[in-house]
Formats: structure tokens, sequence, C-alpha cells
């Protein structure tokens, strides 16, 4: 089996910098940004909202080209890589939907509205955690990770036009980067790149954290299945 | 000769119907969730356009669902499959031939669902007959493209009803969306300025599931 090592050596290293930079994200959003006039405080929620739901749309595009990866080379790497992104993404839309649901109580006096983005990321939501049901489920290594990667394929294939089916009905989102300044003060807009920079770094950690689990599940299985004491 | 696919097609149908059970058990579901769905308003009110047609799709998805377990199932047994695998002919025949078998059984089941529709809901007031099918038709293209895909994923698992919808239906959402709505605009609601749009997104679906079916359905099918 390929060692993949030096790659995810990288995860101790992103941890740290990721908590560090996490520190400073809280400075940026409790001392730095100003509050919200209309919002108050619970516009803080913004800051944790967005690089969530930035970084967990970023983890499924990782699941698209590790799947395909997968599909070209049949490297259990790729697969691993896949489901790890799959489960930090899966994650992160848990996140961004909690977050989300109670920003738009409070903005717009609903917790759930038939939004573009929030449909998708529903749905985006729905589709991976039927991947990782899928990945539980199919009796197989092999077989199992030719259809996840499959899936895993399709499933962000069709994020477009989940996107664009949800927008012909109406949209009440804010159009947080629509025009120049994103409707945004500059101190928030600081503070909202900062945070998704920090936010980066912990999912790079994470994923690399839990490849490197997968990888050495892998090589005890391994291990395991060529032990004859085992074997009978 | 008959094209390849066209065999497998009619293959698949006749082992459908071959002991007389046929496409009962998706119509008789289907017919449950419709009634059921009847149930949710007061007695004597009228079930709204768009919501007449998320039943009639819901029970299309459902159906969907049994048939392709069926069409891919009828393989399970005797290593019949290792012997598609051999045919000499490409793997994604076996795909477009289960399609094709898909639709045809999909649209039998429609056409007890769309008078159940308009009996039990009371959506009496359906315009353009023609579109209507036609929009059934090109809804059905993009259900049974992902259908046929995932139906082969889930063949040989005991849970693979249950699997299927879980990964199925999210999938779905973009062109049962649009299904709902054109189907709300024929049974009466709406302006339907948003038809054309939804027609797009439609053939979309249908173009990007089709091509990616094509491409990866030998990496599902050939895996043991």
């Amino acid at each position: 089996m390929k060692d993949n090592s030096s790659l995810t050596s990288l995860a101790g290293p992103l941890a740290l910098a990721g908590g560090a930079a996490m520190v400073l994200a809280q400075y940026f959003i409790w001392v730095y940004a100003p509050v919200e006039v209309t919002m108050g405080q619970v516009q803080k929620i913004f800051y944790l909202h967005l690089p969530v739901a930035w970084w967990g749309m970023i983890c499924f595009f990782i699941v698209f080209c590790a799947s395909i990866g997968f599909l070209i080379r049949k490297s259990p790497g790729m697969d691993q890589l896949a489901s790890s992104a799959a489960e930090v993404g899966l994650l992160y839309t848990t996140l961004a939907l909690a977050t989300g649901s109670l920003w738009a109580r409070i903005s717009w006096n609903t917790w759930w509205t038939w939004d573009p983005r929030l449909s998708t990321a529903l749905i985006m939501w729905f589709i991976y955690a039927g991947y990782l049901v899928l990945r539980q489920s199919i009796e197989g290594r092999r077989k199992m990770r030719m259809v996840a990667a499959v899936l895993g394929v399709v499933a962000f294939l069709n994020v477009p036009l989940v996107f664009m089916s949800a927008r012909i009905w109406r949209s009440i989102h804010p159009a947080v980067f629509a025009s120049e300044g994103g409707g945004l003060e500059p101190e928030m807009l600081t503070t909202v790149i900062v945070c998704v920079a920090a936010m980066g770094l912990v999912t790079a950690a994470l994923i690399l954290l839990r490849f490197r689990q997968k990888n050495l599940q892998e090589r005890l299985w391994s291990l395991y299945a060529s032990d004859s004491r085992f074997n009978g | 000769m008959t094209p390849r696919p066209l065999a497998l097609m009619a293959k698949d149908l006749r082992l459908v119907f071959a002991d007389g059970a046929g496409i009962v058990q998706p119509v008789l579901l289907g017919l449950i969730l419709v009634f059921v769905f009847s149930l949710s308003t007061p007695v004597g009110h009228d079930v709204s356009a768009q919501a007449a047609a998320a039943i009639f799709w819901l029970a299309t998805s459902f159906a969907m669902i049994l048939v392709f377990n069926t069409l891919y199932s009828s393989e399970g047994s005797n290593q019949s499959r290792i012997g598609l695998l051999l045919a000499p002919m490409p793997i994604q025949y076996i795909w477009i031939g289960k399609a094709l078998a898909g639709g045809v059984l999909l649209l039998m089941a429609q056409l007890v669902f769309l008078p159940a529709i308009v009996v039990f809901l009371g959506q009496d007031e359906v315009t353009a007959w023609p579109m209507v099918l036609g929009c059934i038709l090109l809804v059905d293209w993009g259900l049974v493209a992902v259908g046929s895909l995932l139906g082969a994923m889930s063949q040989g698992h005991s849970a693979r009803d249950s699997l299927l919808s879980v990964v199925i239906f999210p999938l779905l959402i973009p062109v049962l969306l649009a299904g709902i709505s054109m189907g709300s605009y024929f049974l009466g609601d709406g302006s339907g300025e948003d038809l054309g749009s939804w027609i797009g997104v439609v053939l979309a679906f249908n173009a990007l599931f089709t091509g990616a079916a094509l491409l990866l359905f030998p990496f599902i099918y050939g895996e043991y």
C-alpha cells in the first residue's frame, strides 16, 4: 500500500495553525468588527455561517475530484480522501444549516424558507448523508468504493441544477458579495476573510487527520487479512 | 435484427410480466400514496394543483424505485449477470435496455396514477393533454436515466429498496421540482411564465445524467 505519511504529517502543523487562526478570528469577530445596527450581536453568526458553508461546498468538490481520481487510478488513497472530505463537508453543511436557520429566525422571522442557497445546502446534505450511509451499507470493499466514487461524481454534477431549480422559486437570501464591497463594512469584510482563512486551515487539518485515520485503518486491515493465523 | 438495447428491454419486460405480477406492486404503492395524501385536506376541500402534481411525482418516484430494483434483480439468480457482461456488446447497452424497460413500466404505472389524481384529488381541470404527455415523457427520461444508473448500485443488497430511496431521491430534486411545477400549471394553477425555464432545467438534467450514466455505468455494473 502506498505510504501517504508525507501528506498526513502536515495534519499536526495545520491543526496548530488552524487553532491559532481561530483564536485570531475571535478577536476580529468580537473586537474588530462593528456590531450590526439592525441585528445586533446575532449578526456575528454570519462569521461562522459563511466560512462553514463555503468550505463545506469545497469539501464536496474535493469528494468529486477524488472520486474521479479513484475511477481513473483505482487508488484506495483517493477513496479515503473522498470519504474524509465527505465527512467534513457533511459536518460543515450541518453547521451551516443550523446557523443559517438561527439567522433566518432573527432576520426573516422564519426558521426555514425556500431559498436557493438554503435549499441547495439541504439537498447536498441529504445527498452526502446518503453517500456516507451507502459506504456503510454495501458489502465488498471494492464494489463499495466503486459505487461511492460514481455517486461522488454525479452528486456534485447535480449542484448547479439543484441551485438553478431552487432559484426559480423566489429568493430572499442576502447577496453578500453581489455588489462592489459586498454590501459589508470594510471591517466586516476583513473579518470575513480572516474567518474563511482560519476555517480553511481547520478544514485541511480535519480532512488530513481523518485521511490518516482511514489510511491506518486500511493498513491494519491489510495486516489482519494477510496474517495466516487469522486466515485459519 | 432487433437492436440490442431493444432486445434487452423486451427480455426484461417479458421477465417482469412472466409471473403475472407485472407492475402490480409499484402501482399499488403509488395508489396508496395518492389515497393517503387525499386525506391531507378537510372533507369537501380540494387539493391544490401543486399538491396534486407533487403527489403524482412522489408516487412515480416510489414506483421507479421498485421498478428498477425489479429490473436489476432479474439477473440476480443463476449468475445471469455474467451472461449479460459477456455478451458481445458495449456494457452501456445494458443501461439503455434497463432504462427503456423502466420507462415503459413507469409510463404504465402513470397511466393508473393520472386518473387516480383526477378522481381522488379532484383535479378535473386538466388542460392541453398533449403537453401533459410531453411533460411526463420529459421528466420520465430524467427519472429513468438516474434510476437505471443507480439501480445497478444496490443489486444484491438486502435492503436495496431503502438504500436506493435514500440515495436517489435527493439527486432527483431538480427534475421533480420541474415536474411538479409543470404539472401544477397543466392542472390549472399558475401563469406558466416559468414553464420555459423548467423545460430548460429538465433538458439539462436529462443531458447531464444521460452523459454521466453512459460514462459511469460500466464502473458500477462491471464491479462485483
